[in-house]
């Protein structure tokens, strides 16, 4: 579904990323770990189109993405959210989930900002995620945990065939870490894949069919869950040992 | 709540009534002037709202629009004799294309490095109207026959009811169409680009061509009453127009109002620009007004940051739970 080959991406004399190759298969979810500035972010952010590689190229169902805007991405079919959360603070909860759009047109800009259809899937997602009595609630209001859901299921209004979430566990209580766990495993269940970055490793471990490991901007690791625990290279790079990844469990 | 709806359908209604009878009833033609001046006010900065408000990108270059529209309008009249109740709506659409040219380079910018790129757009115009003597006439302006329609012209004590009416029809227009906006998805979205950029090009907002649209879409208005602006005063020259000043004022009355909201530029525009004539026949043509201005301005940056409609607002709302949960009691 979403194959990068060789993706380089250099600020000054640092290589951020460095011939990173990866893919994410259909229907599956993937996880993308590795120690702090290992290049995680910056490979996602050059997959949805906020840096543009120096070399290399990154196909989404067969098609080129790369040196498209983050909007024309997104319009393609991948969501993302942010590693700090990012949202539309002064807005309210149902305007956040209404601005996304999916494709542009002078019918879109010109249509009613809140549509019916709009406003009542918006609704479902608030329901699904217990959160539909905030709905004229300016989002900043809400706490953290709450945010952070809003955040995801804001990606999902635009129908995304691939979700990238980036660290969507980073500072959030456990008993909301097991509704997000449960959350993507649905939406996987219903043909989301999904490409997460997490520090978490007794979320990325359960929830995760495949994982990346990426070091300096390279990858050095990938497979199933259990296989990459063992893998010397990433206990090496990451992981520190397996009774640490044990006991995290 | 109920009450504050009622009042947002019925004020403007009354506004608009008032209005239309406004040159009828009063016919002191220094009252009537200061109406056409107040009226164009509150054109301009509601036009400026769509980019400056909405979108949160502080242009001070709209200037350039306004003297462009005026210029456009005062060359077609004296050399093909274009009627500029006519002609300067459709010159309008020349200036909202030049508008987008501009705004397609200068929207790459961010903060404060795009306001001093619409600063230097006024520069960049003032430039060629003073060079362009061919078309401009220099440093000495563009002179147009006093206003007239069909051959005829108006009588001195009628001249500023058809400007108060044009102008009128302006001022309907751009609410009409700031209104629109709002309501639409291109309004959310510029709202959303005012709240994060890069957030909202992420969820599938193309944020430059929603900002260059709004530019242009802005410097359109603002175009078509440069142009009524320049028959109004029968004269245009380059240090009138296209200066720095001219932006500053729909800013500052966009900012007293409320920056963002639908009448709050309105709203500014109503307070200032009176005021400001009042200050000048008071006091003289000095620039003591500016100084008015800059005190009311301090002043309501410092109570009501976000301008004067929206703390209006913010008040009737705690008034209004304030009200209500003690009927509860």
């Amino acid at each position: 579904m979403l194959i990068t080959e060789n993706i380089t991406k250099s600020f000054g004399g640092i290589k951020a990323v460095d011939a990173c190759s990866i893919e994410v298969k259909q229907g599956s979810i993937t996880g993308l770990i590795g120690p702090n500035g290992s290049g995680k972010t910056t490979l996602f952010n050059i997959i949805t189109g906020f840096y543009q590689p120096d070399a290399g190229s990154i196909h989404f169902n067969q098609q080129p993405i790369q040196g498209l805007k983050p909007s024309r991405i997104c319009h393609k079919g991948i969501g993302r959210t942010f590693q700090i959360t990012r949202l539309f603070w002064k807005m309210t909860v149902l305007e956040n989930l209404i601005v996304p759009v999916k494709q542009i047109g002078w019918r879109t800009l010109l249509s009613q900002g809140v549509k019916k259809h709009e406003e009542e899937h918006a609704m479902e997602l608030l329901d699904w995620v217990g959160l539909s009595q905030y709905r004229d609630t300016e989002v900043r209001k809400l706490s953290f945990g709450q945010q952070k859901l809003i955040e995801l299921i804001a990606v999902l209004m635009s129908d995304p065939e691939l979700i990238l979430l980036d660290e969507p566990a980073g500072g959030v209580n456990p008993v909301m870490i097991e509704k997000m766990m449960e959350m993507v495993e649905d939406l996987n269940r219903q043909g989301k894949t999904f490409l997460l970055v997490e520090h978490n490793m007794r979320l990325v471990m359960e929830l995760c069919q495949h994982i990346i490991v990426l070091d300096h901007g390279q990858k050095i690791a990938e497979g199933i869950p259990s296989e990459v625990q063992q893998n010397p290279l990433v206990l090496e790079a990451y992981l520190g040992s397996t009774q640490n990844v044990n006991a995290g469990a | 709540m109920e009450k504050i709806r009622i009042a947002k359908v019925v004020l403007p209604i009354v506004l608009l009534g008032i209005l239309l009878v406004y040159p009828l009833v009063e016919t002191s033609q220094y009252y009537q002037h200061i109406m056409v001046m107040t009226l164009m006010a509150a054109v301009m900065a509601s036009s400026w709202n769509i980019i400056g408000g909405y979108a949160g990108y502080t242009s001070l270059g709209h200037a350039a629009f306004f003297g462009l529209g005026g210029y456009l309008v005062a060359w077609t009249h004296n050399e093909y004799g274009w009627h500029p109740f006519v002609s300067t709506w459709f010159l309008a659409l020349v200036v909202a294309g030049v508008a987008l040219a501009v705004g397609w380079i200068a929207l790459r910018t961010q903060g404060s490095a795009f306001v001093v790129v619409t600063i230097a757009v006024i520069f960049i115009f003032r430039l060629l109207a003073l060079n362009l003597s061919a078309i401009t006439n220099g440093a000495q302006g563009l002179t147009q026959p006093r206003p007239g329609w069909g051959g005829v012209q108006w009588s001195p004590e009628l001249m500023k009811v058809p400007f108060h009416y044009i102008m009128l029809l302006l001022l309907c227009l751009t609410i009409y169409s700031s209104w629109r906006i709002r309501q639409s998805k291109f309004g959310m979205g510029l709202i959303a680009i005012r709240e994060d950029e890069g957030k909202a090009e992420a969820v599938g907002i193309d944020t430059m061509l929603y900002k260059v649209l709004a530019f242009g879409i802005s410097a359109y208005f603002i175009g078509v009453a440069g142009g009524i602006y320049s028959y109004f005063f029968t004269y245009i020259d380059p240090g009138f127009v296209f200066d720095i000043f001219v932006s500053v004022t729909m800013v500052l009355i966009a900012i007293l109002g409320g920056r963002g909201t639908l009448w709050g530029p309105v709203l500014g525009a109503f307070i200032m620009q009176p005021l400001a004539n009042w200050v000048v026949s008071e006091f003289g043509g000095t620039q003591i007004h500016l100084t008015v201005f800059g005190g009311i301005l301090l002043f309501v940056m410092l109570f009501m940051p976000q301008g004067i409609l929206p703390a209006l607002n913010e008040f009737l709302m705690r008034w209004n739970s304030k009200t209500r949960s003690a009927s509860a009691n």
